[in-house]
């Protein structure tokens, strides 16, 4: 009896599965019998430490060991044989670009949506400082901007005092968060929004429009460029040139619109650089700015995919050239010879600040986010491997392909069979192998995974906070309706004996095994969710099927058998599940991978390892496969 | 009065009665929140450790609960000078289950009812730092908790010479309030009277 241990050192994980293999090695080499058998102990999980495929593997592999002895409660000295897959080096980075901006020039529009905006309706008249409406002629039609520092008690007084003049006060604008108080006080109900910051900077004598909806509505004539044409008179060219006002309106609640002599909106896109892809023979120049699928189908008409440069002095050509250096500091490789094998783009929404805004609008600004990928086959397992066996003080084995590991240890998930396809979601990026019926193996690497994934929740929600988007990525929401019971995201109520802590209160919380976390935005559940939801569908499941299309044969899904989901990200609660409904129009047998029948989609590796470890001790690879597609 | 001065209060004076209107009940409102004052709020103390009149703390943080479409009960206990009862008991018998409990040196805390008496949603312990914007958005955030929204809190301010400085002070407004306790009387609903000195 050897007691042997797999590890698998993966980008983000170190798994060790510990075992014990059967009878006299002499006689097995003879080819008596086929195969030993293996008797498995128990298997363990840590933190990678330093790069996959470097040096500074190896105290995350030592940890990994010693934790499996321990789970064994075996002393480290009967350790026989540390297996090792041959890790090489894959280092991704990511990069996000905002390719548009929106400008207001002249303070035309204010577009920002105040919390609670005053009465309803539209209201156009000339614009009017709160100290000049008491010397305003009776009939006009005037829309007075109230400055900072206004008491609503004194505006309400100073309005209605000009009603019962006959001014014809027909709406306002605010700096203060005063418009309900305001219009409460008012003899006439009139539309008025409200906490515009730089309320001073709306030009006084002009023609404005404010427009206010009901609560749940949003505004209808602002918000339509006939609607502003008719609002202020203007012909089809005029109405050409307001139209971008229009557009940037739809959606809020309240807005102003100011006609001054040269005041624009402008929906402006950002060069951001151009991406050079090299592939089959060419090279080819997309803009950033053209978006993701813009970048995607010049990839695609460069496939495969050689190399990537990109701009300097862009965040795309910074984050292109850090993966570079830091694959050279890695591998020692002079950074010419390193070349970019996949570069997966995804469009995002950022929120941003409006430049030349009055109340600090904020706009979703397109943005692209970026993730590649470098690999080099020049690993140094050798190393890590005399390191380990220096530390622990036994024999230690370099064996196994990952691909090839991974798919015999993905074979042990019941049910499973051959051709069998995995697909392996880990953090930085996604990877798929396949396993035809004449024991071939393919394997691919594409950029991209769940790292990605948090980045674009951070972005897309405006969290700015990446410990809480990795949160919101990998636990279910809730809304904390009470201190008693929670709504989580799919409707069911939850109630509690023990009141909840004060700091979850009326939030959006996730859901994690160590209690509520609130999640800090402004925004509903049903926002928060959808954000999550459409970040894992571009990543993971678009990954899946590009992954899958080139190792599948021909490059057709159809003829996949079946596909076992491997990698952290198969333990999420609901990236398996978008996967399976992708793949399910293919005919494929989708499900997340059980190595073992009691491991779960992690230590596939691991277990592979040691599996084929006792196999090919006493035959070929293939033999070994084989047999254990048919057990 | 011109928009781009002052507020007004600091240049016309209000004043604040606070008029009984009979036995602090249960409210029915979901939407409502109670906004508990102490025994010598309004009566005899007129403003808070920082001068700032009870009748502009009451306006602004009735109109903070108005603009944001809440409704409002002004309750005065007489049993305790404790801010943490004052509230948890406003929060009690708030409709909504919330509630604001204001000291008339001006310490205010956001309590609701199932929360143990000395937690809270939102405690502004420095009363020497809260002006009338400050009790505009405590009232905002009282009316949102009541709707079921999560505001975000509000930024509490922070002075590291406030307690050497106001402590001796605050002790002896402490005292004062003390001394207004009357154990016998029951909590009163009131309704706020403000009534404007030009």
């Amino acid at each position: 009896m050897d007691l042997v241990i797999g590890v698998d050192i993966g980008n983000s994980t170190t798994e060790a599965c510990i075992a014990e293999v059967g009878d006299g090695q002499e006689t097995e080499r003879s080819g008596a019998r086929p195969s030993r058998q293996v008797h498995r102990l128990a298997s363990s999980l840590t933190a990678t430490t330093g790069v996959k495929g470097t040096p500074a593997n190896t105290a995350g592999a030592a940890t990994a060991v010693r934790r499996a002895l321990s789970a064994a409660g075996r002393p480290a000295d009967a350790l026989a044989t540390v297996l090792l897959n041959e890790a090489t080096p894959v280092i991704s980075g990511l990069a996000m670009e905002t390719i548009t901006e929106t400008i207001i020039t002249e303070s035309t529009m204010i577009g920002h949506n105040p919390d609670t905006p005053g009465g309803e309706g539209l209201g156009v008249g000339t614009t009017v400082s709160l100290e000049e409406v008491g010397d305003v002629e009776a009939g006009t039609p005037v829309v007075v901007v109230v400055g900072g520092g206004a008491d609503f008690d004194d505006v309400a007084h100073l309005l209605n005092r000009a009603f019962e003049r006959g001014v014809d006060v027909v709406a306002a604008v605010m700096h203060g968060d005063d418009a309900v108080l305001v219009v409460n006080r008012l003899q006439r109900r009139i539309p008025v929004v409200d906490e515009v910051a730089a309320v001073d900077r709306v030009p006084l004598g002009m023609l404005a429009a404010v427009e206010v909806a009901p609560p749940g509505r949003t505004i209808r004539t602002l918000s339509d460029s006939y609607g502003l044409a008719s609002t202020f008179d203007l012909d089809a060219e005029q109405t050409r040139q307001v139209s971008p006002v229009a557009r940037a309106l739809s959606g809020n609640r309240s807005a102003v619109v100011v006609r001054t002599p040269a005041g624009d909106v402008t929906d402006r896109r950002i060069p951001v650089g151009t991406l050079t892809l090299s592939g089959s023979g060419r090279s080819l120049d997309v803009g950033v700015d053209g978006g993701a699928d813009a970048i995607m189908e010049a990839i695609g008409r460069v496939a495969p995919l050689t190399d990537v440069h990109g701009e300097a002095g862009t965040h795309v050509g910074g984050m292109l050239a850090n993966v570079r250096d830091t694959m050279t500091d890695v591998t020692g490789q002079p950074a010419s010879e390193i070349r970019i094998r996949d570069v997966l783009a995804v469009d995002t929404l950022v929120p941003a600040t409006v430049r030349g805004g009055l109340a600090g609008e904020v706009s979703k600004e397109n943005a692209v986010a970026l993730a590649a990928m470098v690999r080099t086959s020049r690993s140094r397992m050798q190393a890590v491997a005399e390191a380990l066996s220096d530390e622990l003080g036994c024999e230690t084995i370099i064996g196994g392909v990952e691909g090839e590991v991974a798919v015999r240890g993905a074979l042990t998930t019941p049910g499973s069979a051959v051709p069998i396809a995995i697909i392996d979601m880990g953090g930085g990026s996604t990877d798929a192998a396949l396993l035809d019926r004449d024991g071939a193996v393919s394997a691919v690497h594409v950029a991209g995974a769940g790292e990605l994934v948090t980045k674009l929740i951070d972005s897309e929600l405006g969290l700015e906070d990446r410990e809480a988007a990795e949160s919101v990525k990998r636990h279910p929401l809730a809304k904390v309706e009470s201190f008693f019971h929670v709504r989580h995201e799919d409707g069911t109520v939850q109630f509690f004996t023990e009141p909840l802590p004060p700091h979850v209160f009326a939030k959006v919380v996730t859901v994690t095994p160590e209690g509520l976390a609130a999640v800090p935005v402004r925004g509903a559940l049903e926002e928060v969710r959808r954000v999550r939801r459409e970040a894992k569908r571009r990543v993971f499941v678009v990954n899946a099927l590009r992954a899958l299309a080139q190792v599948a044969p021909q490059g057709s899904l159809r003829l996949l058998g079946s596909v076992v989901l491997l990698g952290g990200s198969a333990l999420d609660f609901e990236i398996p599940g978008m996967v399976a409904d992708a793949l399910a129009p293919y005919g494929v047998v989708c499900g997340i991978g059980n190595v073992h029948g009691t491991e779960g989609p992690r230590g596939a590796v691991a277990a592979g390892l040691v599996d084929a470890h006792a196999g090919t001790a006493a035959g070929p690879a293939s033999q070994g496969i084989e047999r254990q597609a048919a057990s | 009065m011109t928009a781009t001065s002052e507020p007004a209060a600091a240049e016309s004076v209000r004043t604040l009665t606070l008029r009984e209107i009979g036995p602090a009940e249960r409210g029915t409102r979901p939407d409502e929140v109670v906004i508990a004052l102490s025994p010598a709020f309004g009566d005899p103390f007129t403003k808070t450790i920082v001068d700032v009149p009870h009748a502009e703390v009451i306006r602004q943080l009735l109109a903070g609960i108005e603009e944001r479409g809440g409704s409002a009960r002004v309750i005065k206990v007489y049993r305790t000078a404790d801010l943490a009862a004052i509230a948890h008991f406003g929060a009690k018998i708030s409709g909504s289950g919330i509630a604001v409990g204001v000291l008339s040196r001006g310490t205010t805390v956001l309590h609701q009812r199932d929360l143990a008496r000395l937690s809270n949603l939102e405690l502004f312990p420095q009363a020497p730092l809260l002006d009338a914007e400050v009790f505009r958005m405590i009232g905002a955030n009282a009316a949102q908790y009541a709707q079921g929204q999560s505001p975000k809190p509000v930024p509490t301010r922070n002075d590291q010479m406030a307690r050497p400085r106001w402590q001796a002070k605050a002790a002896l407004l402490h005292l004062k309030e003390f001394d207004c306790i009357d154990h016998s009387r029951n909590a009163v609903e009131v309704e706020p009277v403000i009534t404007r000195v030009d």
